[in-house]
């Protein structure tokens, strides 16, 4: 392993790395615009100029991003030839730059505003008339482009052609006529548009879906997992006043690198601010408070164990699965799921099984069933009811039935929709009727409501903070199993008492427990499954 | 020395190959496949000190050593710069029209001497008369065996790809060339790695200039030697030398390296037109920049005018009399290297705009004297601190018009007060 210097100190680092990558484990900043971790790096920005001491002849001065570590090397960060250098850089590329930070989405987070302040002059000299260019073109169904505010690091063109693998993006032009562009006619077509926005260092790729909402320093960002599909890429959540507004990647090598893709991206927009939320349940066709439905939920499953199919979803976080295995367990005619295939996935993250959590499900043991399979279940005369955490799977599965198995009774915990009366107009003061035509409704909550962890394709588990408030009133799925087995007469005393869930999750897993507080922030990779019994 | 690169100069269309053979052409080339080594073509090229005509003036011979030995692991290549677009120089297009199977019987040579079995020659978009001739050319070698899968009736495999460019003066830069050779955007590579080790199509190669490969038949058929009796002790040879601006005869001369600038603008293109006044003179092509004409006495080799802070370049001489500014001239040059930067490096990119648009205020009489320091520092921001050497190229006439005819550029200053003082 080659070790160096670095203004003075020493590090070692893998052979192979750049001095950026270098300098980073020492918390020493060596800004840059085109290199960027993910991507082969070009040397064209001039932004990572360092020198490189040689005792006995004058500082070289070079770029960082394509000079390898080697051992003994000595590198200066704050020589005044690099210093100069750097500035000299962040002059030209602000010499024909809009500066129309008050009105531009990365103000506050862009590399050429915090560069400037760190590495930069307080004083332009550009007097010039500046070049005029488009400024807001849509380029694809996400990301609008202001060729005035790039810098044309080209970033964005390598993302397309070297991750997205779908070229798409091209510098036009020659000289200070460059500018970036799509084909003429063909826009961006992929499912890794959004991360362009991202890799952008400065506003000149924008999202429509975030543009003009918020300036980036009036949001709340918390850590969490994309439940998009099973991959599990480590993500960020932009909220402000309980909205979500943007979701990002968040960088974790072990799982999705830099990146996250649209479909993630955009579906947990949707999923995370759900519209016309039905807040309130519903017992026997009437609206109550949630309170009351998961009351009547509990008498019920107590009253009559050992009666109904109870189908768990991917979308519970683990503890939820491990308090609803141990309370639920007991009382159900059976504990199972219905795994969901994958479907439209591609070689890159998406896997297309969009059941975010079902590593989990396999690994604590809980029964897999398939549609038909728990339909026929669900059709046998001893089996007087479902209580499913999917509304949709519900619905699918009743719509399935026999006449002769109609009356089955249903219990949905999940977050749905309010369901509208098709003759709202007549019955102007009723116009509401139960999710699904539920009995028991329990309005659930998102997983963006709450602390928890998801153990993803690969068998990392990752903690997902809570970053929303669930609705005023809401009884989560845990409260809801506490509940559940207290009227039931289950014990879960052995579960509570362990420090935490993810602690006695990881027992349950046959894993070292550790709490959920202590998990790494980039996932715990579990050693692989040991059987566990099935019931 | 007889001259050896310009004989067939004053002809009207190309020689062509029956009479090229009556005139001995190709000896040396069969010759060379039928009883040399690699290492003896590249051991005589390496002795006769030739040095690369594309301005850069890198040892032809040791460019070549570099190239891989056997057991080759995959084809290398040889890729012949036809792109001659520095403003002032036309000398690769004098060979490739008027004497096209001297530029050929080099490429024969060269290919050998690094064991290249395909060469691409990179031609120059806009010279569609050198292009034909050319053309017509590799088509009668084609026809006389000395292409093809047994060059001269050996084992040795050869072809000619020619490839035209597309109009932009930055391919000529050799990694620039060989992305648009590949169908790739016009812009140089970062080196390392080096053409020699990943070049045209990520396999070695040799980027060798028009008129070096014109030397090599007369090299290999004379000896080092003799090739060292002329010119300079660093830079032996004779050099094409262009000239062309304000002067009787403009063209294409064959000196030895080290004849005097005055010695080719007065004597050979008979002096500045109507016998006017000269303001200035370019030794080597746009990018060498401007020399007073108290430097006309200065020898035409490579170290002789580093000595004076400029450079041979490709020996493209320009003329420019008494009734042009230095001011007018340098915006020309800046205007063209402004529009001809690949535009990816942002120094460059941004500093070839703004300086040319700076100097477009000296034009119209609306320069400051905060100026003349915004321009050193575009200089020094962008110089050495790039992929290519393009900034070094814009600075050449930018810092000696500067340097050499400040006064100039002071008479052209605003008498306002600046906007931002
Ligand atoms: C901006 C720029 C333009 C160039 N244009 C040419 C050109 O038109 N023709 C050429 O032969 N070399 C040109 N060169 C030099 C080539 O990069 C390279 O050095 C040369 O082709 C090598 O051949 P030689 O060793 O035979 O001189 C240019 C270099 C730069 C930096
Ligand atoms: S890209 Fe950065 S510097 Fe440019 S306008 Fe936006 S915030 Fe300001
Ligand atoms: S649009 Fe953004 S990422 Fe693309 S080249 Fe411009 S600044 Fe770089
Ligand atoms: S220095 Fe200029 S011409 Fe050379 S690669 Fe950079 S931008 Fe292109």
């Amino acid at each position: 392993m080659p070790e160096l210097t670095i203004d003075g100190r020493k590090v070692e680092v893998a052979p192979g790395t750049n001095l950026i990558e270098a300098a980073r484990k020492l918390a020493i900043e060596i800004p840059y615009y085109c290199y960027h971790p993910a991507l082969a790096p070009v040397g064209s920005c001039r932004m990572c100029q360092v020198e490189i001491l040689d005792a006995g002849k004058p500082p070289r001065v070079t770029i960082a991003c394509r000079t390898e570590a080697s051992n003994g090397l000595n590198v200066s960060t704050t020589g005044k030839d690099c210093v100069a250098a750097r500035a000299a850089t962040l002059e030209f590329l602000l010499a024909n730059h809009p500066l129309d930070c008050p009105i531009c989405d990365k103000a506050g987070e862009c590399d050429l505003q915090d560069f400037t302040y760190r590495h930069g002059s307080g004083v332009g000299r550009f007097t010039e008339p500046k070049r005029a260019t488009l400024k807001h073109e849509p380029i694809g169904d996400h990301i609008l482009l202001d060729q005035e505010r790039c810098i044309l690091c080209t970033r964005c063109v390598r993302f397309m052609d070297e991750y997205a693998k779908s070229p798409s993006l091209v510098v036009a032009g020659r000289g200070d006529r460059n500018v970036i562009a799509i084909f003429p006619g063909e826009p961006i077509h992929s499912n890794y548009e959004g991360n362009l926005a991202d890799i952008c260092p400065v506003g000149a790729l924008t999202l429509k879906e975030f543009r003009f909402k918020s300036r980036v320093w009036d949001l709340d960002t918390e850590e969490s997992v994309c439940t998009g599909c099973d991959r599990g890429c480590s993500i960020l959540l932009d909220t402000k006043r309980n909205k979500t507004l943007r979701v990002r990647p968040r960088v974790n090598l072990q799982v999705n690198g830099h990146f996250i893709c649209d479909q993630g991206r955009f579906g947990l927009l949707d999923a995370l601010n759900p519209v016309g939320r039905e807040e309130l349940g519903w017992v026997n066709g009437a609206r109550v408070t949630a309170a009351e439905a998961a009351s009547a939920l509990a008498t019920t499953l107590a009253a009559e164990r050992g009666k109904w199919l109870v189908l768990l979803s991917a979308r519970l976080t683990c503890e939820e699965l491990l308090l609803a295995k141990a309370a639920l367990r007991p009382l159900a005619k059976q504990l199972a799921y219905v795994p969901v295939a994958a479907a439209g996935g591609d070689e890159i993250l998406f896997t297309g099984r969009r059941a975010a959590n079902q590593k989990a499900i396999e690994r604590l043991g809980i029964t897999a069933l398939s549609e038909e399979a728990a339909a026929n279940l669900l059709a046998e005369p001893t089996t007087v009811g479902l209580l499913s955490f999917d509304g949709a799977l519900a619905a699918r599965l009743m719509s399935q039935l026999p006449a002769a198995a109609k009356s089955r009774r249903l219990a949905i915990v999940d977050v749905i929709a309010k369901a509208v009366m098709a003759n709202a107009a007549v019955m102007a003061n009723a116009v509401l009727k139960p999710p699904h035509g539920a009995e028991l409704f329990v309005p659930g909550t998102l997983f963006s409501e709450k602390d928890g962890t998801f153990l993803n394709v690969g068998g990392v588990l990752q903690r997902a903070r809570r970053a929303q408030r669930w609705p005023q009133g809401t009884v989560s799925e845990s409260q809801l199993l506490l509940q559940v087995a207290a009227s039931g007469g289950v014990s879960l005393a052995e579960l509570t008492a362990k420090p935490d869930l993810t602690f006695a999750l990881l027992e349950a897993l046959g894993q070292p427990g550790a709490m959920l507080a202590q998990l790494p922030d980039d996932g715990l990779k579990l050693a692989a499954a040991t059987e566990v019994a099935v019931a | 020395m007889e001259n050896y690169l310009s004989t067939e100069f004053a002809r009207s269309g190309p020689l062509l190959l029956a009479e090229a053979l009556n005139k001995g052409r190709y000896k040396t080339a069969q010759r060379v496949f039928e009883l040399m080594t690699p290492e003896q073509v590249v051991d005589e090229v390496k002795n006769s000190g030739l040095r690369g005509r594309g301005g850069a003036w890198f040892p032809t011979g040791i460019k070549w050593s570099f190239m891989p030995k056997p057991p080759l692991k995959g084809p290398s290549y040889l890729v012949i710069n036809a792109d001659e677009g520095e403003p002032g120089t036309f000398k690769d297009r004098a060979i490739m029209e008027k004497d096209p199977h001297l530029l050929l019987e080099g490429i024969l040579i060269g290919s050998f001497a690094i064991r290249a079995e395909t060469a691409f020659l990179y031609i120059r978009g806009e010279y569609l008369t050198a292009h034909d001739a050319l053309a017509t050319a590799i088509a009668e070698l084609e026809q006389a065996g000395f292409l093809g899968d047994a060059v001269f009736g050996t084992k040795h495999r050869l072809r000619i790809v020619l490839h035209r460019g597309a109009g932009a003066y930055i391919c000529g830069e050799e990694t620039a060339l060989l992305n648009s050779l590949e169908g790739r955007r016009g812009e140089p590579r970062p080196k390392p790695p080096f053409p020699a080790v990943y070049g045209a199509f990520g396999r070695p190669t040799s980027v060798n200039n028009v008129e070096t490969l014109a030397n090599v038949p007369a090299i290999v058929e004379h000896g080092a030697a003799w090739f060292k009796s002329v010119g300079t002790a660093q830079a032996p040879g004779h050099l094409l030398f262009g000239i062309s601006g304000a002067v009787e005869r403009p063209g294409c001369y064959e000196l030895p390296l080290g004849t005097t600038a005055r010695e080719l603008v007065e004597k050979h293109a008979g002096g500045v037109k109507g016998g006017k006044k000269m303001r200035a003179f370019i030794p080597g092509g746009a990018s060498t920049g401007f020399l007073p004409p108290e430097k006309l006495d200065v020898a035409m080799d490579p170290e002789s005018l580093k000595k004076e802070g400029t450079m041979l370049g490709t020996g493209g001489i320009i003329v420019i009399p008494e009734e042009i500014s230095v001011v007018d001239a340098a915006r020309v040059f800046s205007r063209f290297f402004r529009h001809e930067t690949c535009g990816q490096c942002s120094p460059c990119r941004e500093g070839s705009a703004w300086s040319d648009q700076v100097i477009a205020r000296f034009q119209r009489g609306e320069g400051q004297r905060e100026d003349f320091t915004l321009l050193e520092e575009i200089m020094r921001g962008s110089k050495q601190r790039t992929i290519c050497v393009f900034p070094e190229a814009f600075a050449g006439p930018l810092g000696s018009a500067i340097k050499h005819f400040r006064g100039e550029f002071e008479s052209a200053m605003t008498t306002q007060q600046a906007p931002h003082a």
